[in-house]
């Protein structure tokens, strides 16, 4: 979130529920979601390539720019009045958030943007990328054939740091004080750099969120999807999907892991409790502005949620809804008050010479119980 | 021209076949020989068939269970809103793009066929695997041979050290596959043309003699069980028996040939080519066994290709793969004088939906789907068939399992309506309703 709106606080028992306000359609899957400072506008980076500004009070769609493939990444820089986005083409872009003209084009991987972030004093832009290609006779993954993670200026889009990973890389977080990248990938490995000094700091492997198929089909499915800082950057929390019998059914423990990775040694602090799992991937996890809650959305396979809140302090789950889609990314509005998910149906044929609108963003209001 | 075809030109029609059969059937029961006969008695032009033997031709299947996609493979749609993250590049025969993901096979178009047009109905794996394998709708309780039994009696020797069906599978396990696989291979032929079955560990089990017995001893042993066996065998007028002695000297064969299968006796460069992925490997032994003289190899690795979650992210490594294997199977093949006298088959049971499911995946679809071959028999550089702007439907040439399977066997210059008669029942052909194989594609 980009936001100096004033902080909606929870009550301390965390009471809260999320209550369907509305739903904007778009035409494809939406990837990547972020707001404008202020809340009335949102950015989407969509499967047909486009990012679309969305009006929040009309709805309305905006084409502001194109990738070459999927976008990924999107993130409003409120100090620039920009907009970058991430591509399965490799680019990173910067739009013109005025007039939509395109500032600045990268040409950060010869394999997708996975996910990409922006540093909260907005001074950097980490993308990370990697191809899984066969490395070994149990399919684990091949040494990198590229940097996997990539800092670029966000004001220049000068290259600042590379960084090496064990492809595919998947996701990508910034610490709160912006002097830490942390990235993860297919086999639970996470990687922390010191931005300063550009020196690893950090790294460890949870066996968590990867398989192994055993039926259907003998390679490595999973990993880390989706990272994020706890507000005081001690903690690193991560989600992603359990491991799978048959890597094919998607039905793994929905799961997050939260691990203080200052201390030494490095231990992991909690995670996700038993009875609060379903199944299913989990692609977002997100602190509330006012650090006492976070949300982690997905999909859901088996069980009653894809949308989950979680008490900061113990993990316990405080309220959940199904969000009836495949949810992809987050951001809070409103300093906290609503929560808006980004994420698709099923695509869907051709029906009277239109192809049905599969892409959606939908807003949830966080009200006291009562 | 097939030689096949040629025979056909000269006035050899599917009817005279069953004339002959039946008068031929009736002499031979009459004479008291009616135990000679079982399903295997297929009624075939010997002059094809001993042609056939003579050439000693092969045929490798690299069978992508699970069935792959279309789109992301040999028939991309770059500018629909179906079209997957990956986009289209050029390949050798102008105007034919290719995936992305397989610069290789786009850099050996030229030596490929691929056939855009492949319209089948089973959408269910078991059923698509069932009928890709034998090449027709099952007909109760008649169980049709698989292509591999067929190629395997046809090309090559019960008596080969190396077996006429190598089934080469290193996931045992694969849902619906899996099924298929614990079923009869080899239908009405009887059981000594169903596959020998490795993969895994590369190595065949309990294939090599007991470490104290001397040659002699084992041959010794060999010969009375041979002898005791066929003996059994003509009092009893058992079948069973005579599939047993069979299978004893299919595994008399394996004893000698066993390094075939051995990925460590291979050359390291080799392993590098198509390592390290165990399908890889596999087809570096089937690749290995057809120069040593092996009629029908089938490589499958599970049903890795049935991905209704995780499309993209599964075949960002599945398809390269396949690719460089592809690639490096024909170049191999070609370098070693055996791509006119192989045939390679890449394909699954069908297609993959246009459109992705809420998971991202890609749901089966046997309306719209692709495959291709190279090798003995087919043209090179041939694209045929073609579907609509969105891969929806076929729009030129639609073609079935009973096309496919008329191709492999005129490819191979075998007869494909050469008649299977049970003698008390039904009458069958290699390929029913005399479907036309693609001929397109055909030299």
């Amino acid at each position: 979130m980009s936001s100096t709106e004033p902080i909606f606080r929870l009550p301390a028992d965390l009471n809260v529920k999320l209550i369907h306000a509305r739903d904007i359609n778009l035409p494809t899957a939406a990837l990547a979601l972020d707001t404008h400072s202020g809340g009335k506008r949102l950015y989407a980076g969509c499967m047909d390539r486009c990012v679309y500004e969305v009006d929040l009070a009309t709805g309305a769609k905006t084409l502001i720019g194109k990738h070459e493939s999927y976008v990924s990444g999107v993130r409003y820089l409120p100090a620039l009045r920009q907009v970058v986005t991430a591509g399965y083409d490799g680019t990173i872009k910067w739009f013109d958030a005025a007039n939509h003209k395109e500032i600045l084009k990268v040409d950060a991987h010869k394999f997708w943007s996975w996910k990409m972030r922006v540093s909260p004093d907005q001074k950097y832009v980490g993308t990370v990328t990697g191809q899984y290609m066969a490395g070994g006779i149990k399919y684990e993954p091949a040494a990198e054939r590229e940097p996997s993670v990539k800092v670029y200026e966000a004001e220049s889009g000068k290259l600042k740091w590379s960084f090496p990973h064990i492809p595919p890389t998947q996701s990508v977080a910034f610490s709160p004080d912006s002097k830490h990248i942390a990235a993860g990938n297919l086999m639970g490995e996470v990687r922390i750099w010191n931005l300063e000094t550009g020196r690893q700091v950090a790294t460890f492997t949870t066996p968590d969120f990867t398989c192994w198929g055993i039926i259907k089909s003998h390679l490595y499915i999973g990993g880390i999807f989706d990272m994020t800082f706890s507000p005081d950057g001690k903690d690193l929390l991560v989600c992603g999907m359990g491991p799978m019998v048959d890597p094919m059914a998607g039905n793994g423990k929905q799961t997050w892991q939260r691990f203080a990775w200052t201390e030494n040694p490095l231990k992991m602090v909690s995670q996700i409790r038993v009875g609060d799992a379903g199944a299913g991937l989990m692609e977002t996890i997100n602190f509330h502005p006012d650090s006492n809650a976070f949300i982690m959305a997905g999909k859901l396979a088996q069980g009653k949620w894809n949308t989950a809140l979680f008490d900061a302090a113990n993990g316990q789950m405080v309220h959940s809804v199904d969000a009836k889609m495949r949810v992809t990314d987050s951001v809070w509005l409103g300093g906290g008050a609503q929560l808006a998910l980004s994420g698709a149906t099923g695509q869907g044929k051709k029906s009277d010479g239109k192809y049905p609108e599969f892409g959606h963003i939908k807003l949830y209001d966080v009200k006291p119980q009562a | 021209m097939s030689e096949y075809s040629e025979l056909n030109q000269k006035g050899c029609k599917p009817d005279e076949h069953k004339i002959h059969r039946r008068l031929f059937l009736q002499g031979m029961m009459g004479a008291g020989a009616s135990s000679m006969f079982s399903w295997n008695g297929l009624f075939s032009l010997p002059e094809i068939a001993a042609q056939a033997k003579k050439e000693q031709k092969h045929c490798i299947l690299l069978w992508l269970c699970g069935a792959p996609s279309q789109f992301e493979t040999w028939d991309p749609k770059p500018d629909s809103i179906y079209s997957g993250p990956f986009r289209s590049i050029p390949t050798k025969i102008p105007g034919v793009h290719f995936s992305e993901l397989m610069p290789n096979c786009a850099s050996i178009a030229d030596k490929l066929a691929v056939v855009r047009s492949m319209k089948t109905k089973p959408s269910e794996h078991f059923q698509a695997i069932d009928m890709l394998q034998r090449g027709a709708e099952p007909r109760v309780p008649f169980v049709r041979p698989t292509i591999g039994a067929v190629l395997g009696q046809q090309l090559g020797q019960l008596d080969s050290k190396i077996p006429n069906f190598v089934l080469l599978d290193p996931c045992p396990e694969g849902n619906e596959y899996k099924s298929f696989k614990a079923g009869n291979w080899a239908g009405w032929l009887g059981a000594q043309y169903g596959p020998v079955r490795a993969g895994g560990e590369y190595k065949l089990a309990d294939v090599n003699r007991v470490a104290d017995m001397s040659t002699q001893d084992f041959e010794q042993r060999e010969g009375l069980r041979k002898f005791l066996t066929k003996k059994y065998q003509n009092d009893r007028n058992s079948a069973a028996a005579a599939s047993e002695n069979a299978i004893f000297s299919r595994v008399k064969g394996l004893m000698s040939c066993a390094d075939l299968f051995d990925i460590d006796k291979v050359a390291p460069k080799d392993k590098e080519k198509y390592g390290p992925g165990t399908f890889g490997m596999h087809t570096l032994i089937a690749r290995n066994l057809v120069e040593n003289g092996a009629p029908f190899v089938m490589v499958s690795n599970g049903m890795p290709w049935d991905c209704h979650v995780f499309q993209h992210e599964i075949y960002q490594m599945l398809v390269p793969e396949v690719d460089r294997i592809i690639f490096h199977l024909i170049n191999d093949l070609e370098e070693r004088g055996l791509l006119d006298k192989t045939l390679v088959v890449m394909m699954g049971e069908f297609g993959r939906t246009p459109w992705l499911n809420p998971s991202r995946g890609r749901d089966h679809y046997p309306d719209a789907w692709s495959l291709s071959m190279a090798g003995c028999g087919i043209k090179r550089g041939v694209v045929v068939g073609a579907t609509d702007a969105d891969g929806v439907d076929v729009v030129e040439k639609p073609f079935n399992e009973k096309n496919l399977f008329a191709t492999i066997y005129t490819a191979l210059g075998l007869d494909p309506y050469a008649e299977y008669e049970d003698p008390e029942l039904a009458i069958f052909h290699r390929v029913e309703e005399n479907a036309e194989p693609i001929r397109e594609i055909l030299k």
